[in-house]
C-alpha cells in the first residue's frame, strides 16, 4: 500500500500506542474504517475517536518509540541445536571450565550455557584487589560472553534463569524457555547471605562483576565504608578498599578476624596488621539494622552503637541456592550433593561443579579444584576414560597484603595449635593429631 | 484486615456457615456435585458456550455444590479442593473453568478484603452462586510488574474516589454484575501517589461497550469497560492502599488459575484414549502417547496440590514455585491439546471436535495474564540481585 508523503510541514509521521490493546495508530495510515483517512495526524483525531480494536479513547494512547528488549547481553541467542546436546547453567569460572574442557575434546557437540548475568569471563579472586590496583570493569572482563560463545561454539543465554528442573525427562526450565539436554551440569555457584538485619537493596554483596562494577561507579573518593563479616571476602575486601584510600571499618561477631580459621594468635596478629593497613577492626559486634538516611548516608545500627557510612557491604559468608535443586529431588546437604569421585549428583544425567557442590557434606569455595573438576566432568558426559576426581584441601591463601596469610591442610576445629616459630616478622603454627601433622599456618 | 495465616488447615468442619447446605460441604461432596454438572449439563453446553452462550445457570449449579467458595477462609480455605473442582468443570469446558477462576479470586478480594460491606450477605450470595462477578486485575498486574501502564485513574473526592479510564476486556461481567478493579490515585499534579482497590458495581454509570469477537470461549461475557467520573464510596473499597493486599493474594491468585491447566489437559487425554480403540494401532507412532502425558500430568497436580496448601505464603522461593507451576501448567496445556488433535487425526480436525475447541482453550491458559511470556518476565524480575545503585523495590 502506498503511503502519502506528509505535506503539513510537521515533520514525518508519526506512530502510537494504544496502552490497553497494543494496536499502533499510524498516521500515515489513519483509520478509514473509523473515519480517520490516511494522514490524520494524531493531534487531528476527535476526541470521541475509539481504539478500533479494544475501544478505549485517544487519551490512552502514548507517542510509540519500540520495546524491543535492551538489556545488554540479552540479545537472541544463537538457534537451538535440533539435537538434545550438553546444558551447562552458570557461567563463571567453573561453568566456562567445563565448555573450555568439552570443547577440547568434541568440537560438535552441541553446547548451552545458560547464565543470569552477561557471561563475561573474569577472575573472580580479582575482585577483592582490584579497587587498591585502580582496575576498572573493563580491565577485569577478559572476554565478553558473547565473544567467548562464538569462539567456543556455545549457545549463550545471557540474563536467564533456570527455574525447574525435571531429571526424569531430562528437561531443564529457564525464564526463555524448555531446554532438553542429553546431560545437564550445574556450575550455579553459590550467593551471598545477607544478615536478615541489613535490606538486600541497602548493602553490597561482592561476589560478581556485575556487583563489583556498580560498586566501583558508586563510590566517590574517600568514602566511609563498613564491612559486616571478617572471614576472607571482608577481610580481603577491607583492605582493598582501605588502600584505595577510603576509610574502612570492619565489623564481626567473633573477636578477631577469620574467626572459623585461625586459631587466637594468628587472629591477634592479622587484626594488628588490619589496622597497620588503616583498617579499624571492631570484634565482638553484632548488626542490628541499616537505614538510609535523608542525606543519603547510611546508619547500621549495632550492638556498639549506630555507625554512620557512605556504603555497607555485607561479607558474611556463601550459601548455594537450593531452590532448583531441591524441587527436583536432587540430595542437597550445604550444597548439591556430588560423589566425590566423579562429581555425579543424585539424580542421573546431572552432574555439578565448583562453589555450588559439597562433597561429604562440605562445600569447597576455591577455585583451584575447579578445572580438575571440570576435567572429569568433560570426559563423563563425553563418555571418555578418566582417572576419578581426588578431592583436596586447597592451599588458602589470605591475599590481604599487610599480612598474607597461608595456610594448608585441613584444620579440625577444636584441636589445639602449637606455635612453632614467633618473631616480630613471622608466625608460624602447626596442629597435629596423634603425633601426625594435619595443618599448618603462616602469617 | 483478614486473618493471614501462611497455612491453611483443609479441615471441611471449620464454621461454615454462610450458604452451605445442611449436608455441608465435604471434600467428597463438592468433588461429587461439581463432576455430576461438568458430565452433565456442562459437556453438552461446551460447544454452544465456545460460540457464545454464557452459562449462568451452570455457575448457579456450581455454586449450589460448593465449587465457588471452598477456597474461603470461611469454608476451610481450600484452594487444593477449590482447584480439583475447576480442574474438572475445564476437563468438559475451558471457557467454564475461566469463569470459576474470575468469580473464585472476586470472591477472594472481598472476604480477603476485612470490609463488613463486602464481606456479609454481598458474598454469601456470591459464594452460593445467586450473583456474580469476575475480576478486572489483568492490566493492573501487568503494572506492577512493570509490564504495561495501569489504566484507570482515580481522583479522591469526599466520601471515597472517582475513577475514569478504559479497560479493553473484561470477563464474568454484566448488568447486575461486579468486579474487583485496580485504579492508580492521582494528585493535583498528575503524579500516581498510590493504588486503589474497589469493587467495581457494572451497572450505570460503567459502561459496557461489546468487544471485538474472538476466535473462541467466547461465552465468557468478556466487555469492554468505560469508566468517567465513576463513584468508589468508601463502603467498596477492597484495599487501600492496594500494593500490600496484591503482594498479599498474589500467589493465590495465580496458583489458582492452574486448575484450567489441568483441565484443559485432562480433557485433551481424555479424548487421545477415546480413540486408542479404533486408531492405537497408528497412534503408537505419535510423540506425547496418552500414557507419557497422564503422568506428567499427575506429578504436576501432585506439585500444585502442594503448593495449594499454603496459598498466602510470601516467600521468593513459593511465589517462583506458584510461577513455575503455573507456566509448567500453560506449557504442558498446550502439547497435550496438539498431540489430541493429532490423535484424533481427521475427526479431531472437524469444526465442532472437542479437540479444536481445546486446542484453543490451551492458547488461552497460555496468553491469559499473566500469559506464559509475563509468567518468564516475572520469574526473571524475581530472580535478580538487588543491588543498591540499582534497587529495584520488591
Amino acid at each position: 500500500m502506498s503511503r502519502p508523503e506528509p505535506t503539513d510541514g510537521l515533520g514525518p509521521w508519526l506512530q502510537f500506542l494504544c496502552r490497553a490493546c497494543g494496536l499502533i495508530y499510524d498516521e500515515a495510515e489513519g483509520d478509514p474504517d473509523g473515519g480517520l483517512p490516511p494522514g490524520t495526524r494524531f493531534a487531528d483525531i476527535p476526541d470521541d475517536w475509539q481504539c478500533p480494536v479494544c475501544g478505549v479513547t485517544k487519551s490512552d494512547f502514548e507517542p510509540y518509540a519500540g520495546r524491543r528488549p535492551n538489556v545488554p547481553g540479552a540479545a537472541e541467542p544463537a538457534p537451538r541445536p535440533r539435537k538434545a546436546g550438553i546444558v551447562i547453567v552458570g557461567a563463571g569460572i567453573a561453568g566456562w571450565s567445563v565448555a573450555e574442557a568439552i570443547r577440547a575434546h568434541d568440537a560438535d557437540v552441541p553446547l548451552t550455557l545458560v547464565t543470569a548475568c552477561a557471561g563475561d569471563a573474569y577472575h573472580k579472586p580479582e575482585l577483592s584487589i582490584a579497587l587498591g590496583r585502580g582496575l576498572t570493569p573493563e580491565r577485569l572482563r577478559r572476554e565478553a560472553g558473547a565473544d567467548k560463545a562464538a569462539r567456543l561454539g556455545v549457545r549463550l543465554m545471557a540474563d536467564t534463569f533456570a527455574i525447574g528442573l525435571d531429571p526424569a525427562r531430562r528437561r531443564l526450565r529457564t525464564t526463555r524457555g524448555t531446554l532438553a539436554y542429553a546431560h545437564l551440569v550445574l556450575a550455579q555457584g553459590a550467593a551471598p547471605v545477607v544478615p536478615a538485619a541489613l535490606a538486600p537493596e541497602l548493602c553490597w554483596r561482592i561476589n560478581s562483576l556485575t556487583a563489583w562494577s556498580a560498586l566501583h561507579r558508586a563510590l566517590k573518593l574517600e568514602s566511609r565504608i563498613c564491612v559486616v563479616g571478617a572471614g576472607m571476602v571482608g577481610c580481603e575486601i577491607a583492605e582493598d578498599l582501605a588502600r584505595a584510600g577510603h576509610a574502612v571499618t570492619l565489623l564481626d561477631l567473633a573477636p578477631l578476624p577469620l574467626p572459623g580459621l585461625l586459631p587466637a594468635p594468628a587472629g591477634a596478629r592479622l587484626a594488628a596488621g588490619l589496622a597497620g593497613a588503616g583498617i579499624r577492626f571492631m570484634g565482638g559486634v553484632r548488626v542490628a539494622g541499616l537505614a538510609r538516611r535523608p542525606d543519603g548516608t547510611l546508619a547500621l545500627a549495632t550492638d556498639a552503637g549506630t555507625l554512620d557510612a557512605d556504603h555497607v557491604i555485607s561479607a558474611i559468608g556463601l550459601a548455594t541456592e537450593s531452590r532448583l535443586a531441591r524441587g527436583a529431588g536432587l540430595a542437597f546437604d550445604r550444597g548439591i550433593v556430588v560423589d566425590g569421585a566423579t562429581l555425579a549428583t543424585s539424580a542421573p544425567h546431572v552432574h555439578a561443579l565448583g562453589d555450588c557442590i559439597s562433597i561429604a557434606g562440605a562445600p569447597c569455595r576455591f577455585i583451584e579444584p575447579i578445572a580438575r573438576q571440570a576435567e572429569v566432568i568433560a570426559h563423563a558426559v563425553l563418555g571418555l576414560p578418566h582417572a576419578d576426581y581426588v578431592h583436596s584441601a586447597p592451599v588458602i591463601r589470605l591475599k590481604t597484603r599487610a599480612r598474607p596469610v597461608e595456610m594448608h591442610g585441613t584444620p579440625a576445629p577444636r584441636a589445639p595449635w602449637q606455635i612453632v616459630q614467633d618473631t616480630p616478622d613471622r608466625l608460624a603454627m602447626e596442629q597435629r593429631q596423634d603425633g601426625r601433622l594435619i595443618a599448618r599456618l603462616a602469617l | 484486615m483478614a486473618p493471614n495465616a501462611a497455612v491453611r488447615t483443609a479441615d471441611p468442619a471449620l464454621p461454615a456457615a454462610h450458604a452451605v447446605p445442611a449436608g455441608g460441604w465435604s471434600d467428597a461432596a463438592v468433588l461429587a456435585a461439581t463432576a455430576a454438572v461438568a458430565d452433565g449439563p456442562l459437556s453438552a453446553a461446551a460447544t454452544r458456550i465456545d460460540h457464545g452462550e454464557y452459562p449462568l445457570p451452570i455457575l448457579s449449579a456450581l455454586g449450589e455444590a460448593g465449587a465457588l467458595g471452598v477456597h474461603l477462609d470461611r469454608h476451610g480455605g481450600r484452594f487444593g479442593l477449590a482447584i480439583s473442582a475447576m480442574e474438572a468443570a475445564s476437563r468438559a469446558c475451558g471457557a467454564t473453568g475461566f469463569l470459576m477462576w474470575a468469580h473464585d479470586v472476586c470472591g477472594l478480594y472481598l472476604e480477603q478484603s476485612g470490609n463488613p460491606a463486602l464481606s456479609g450477605a454481598l458474598l454469601d450470595d456470591h459464594v452460593a452462586g445467586r450473583s456474580f462477578g469476575g475480576t478486572a486485575l489483568s492490566n493492573p498486574m501487568k503494572a506492577f510488574s512493570g509490564i504495561e501502564p495501569m489504566l484507570l485513574r482515580a481522583r479522591p473526592v469526599p466520601g471515597g474516589y472517582r475513577v475514569t479510564g478504559t479497560l479493553p476486556w473484561v470477563s464474568h461481567i454484566g448488568q447486575g454484575q461486579y468486579c474487583g478493579a485496580i485504579a492508580g490515585v492521582e494528585r493535583a499534579d498528575g503524579t500516581v501517589s498510590h493504588e486503589i482497590m474497589f469493587l467495581l458495581r457494572c451497572d450505570e454509570p460503567a459502561e459496557l461497550r461489546p468487544c471485538p469477537q474472538f476466535s473462541g470461549m467466547e461465552g465468557t461475557s468478556t466487555w469492554s469497560l468505560r469508566l468517567k467520573d465513576y463513584l468508589v464510596a468508601t463502603d467498596d473499597l477492597i484495599a487501600d492502599p492496594a500494593r500490600p493486599f496484591v503482594g498479599r493474594i498474589r500467589g493465590a491468585f495465580i496458583l489458582l488459575q492452574t486448575g484450567m491447566a489441568l483441565g484443559v489437559a485432562q480433557g485433551s487425554i481424555d479424548a487421545m484414549l477415546a480413540v486408542e480403540d479404533q486408531l492405537g494401532h497408528v497412534n503408537q507412532f505419535l510423540d506425547d502417547r496418552p500414557a507419557d502425558l497422564a503422568a506428567e500430568l499427575a506429578e504436576l497436580r501432585a506439585a500444585i496440590q502442594r503448593l495449594a496448601l499454603t496459598p498466602y505464603e510470601g516467600s521468593k522461593d513459593y511465589l517462583l514455585d506458584v510461577l513455575d507451576a503455573r507456566a509448567q501448567g500453560a506449557e504442558f496445556a498446550l502439547r497435550a491439546a496438539q498431540s489430541s488433535l493429532l490423535h484424533q487425526g481427521a475427526r479431531g480436525y472437524l469444526a465442532s471436535a472437542a479437540p479444536q475447541r481445546r486446542v484453543r482453550e490451551a492458547h488461552f491458559v497460555a496468553i491469559v495474564t499473566p500469559a506464559l511470556k509475563h509468567l518468564r518476565w516475572e520469574m526473571a524480575r524475581l530472580s535478580r540481585d538487588v543491588l543498591p545503585a540499582e534497587g529495584v523495590p520488591a
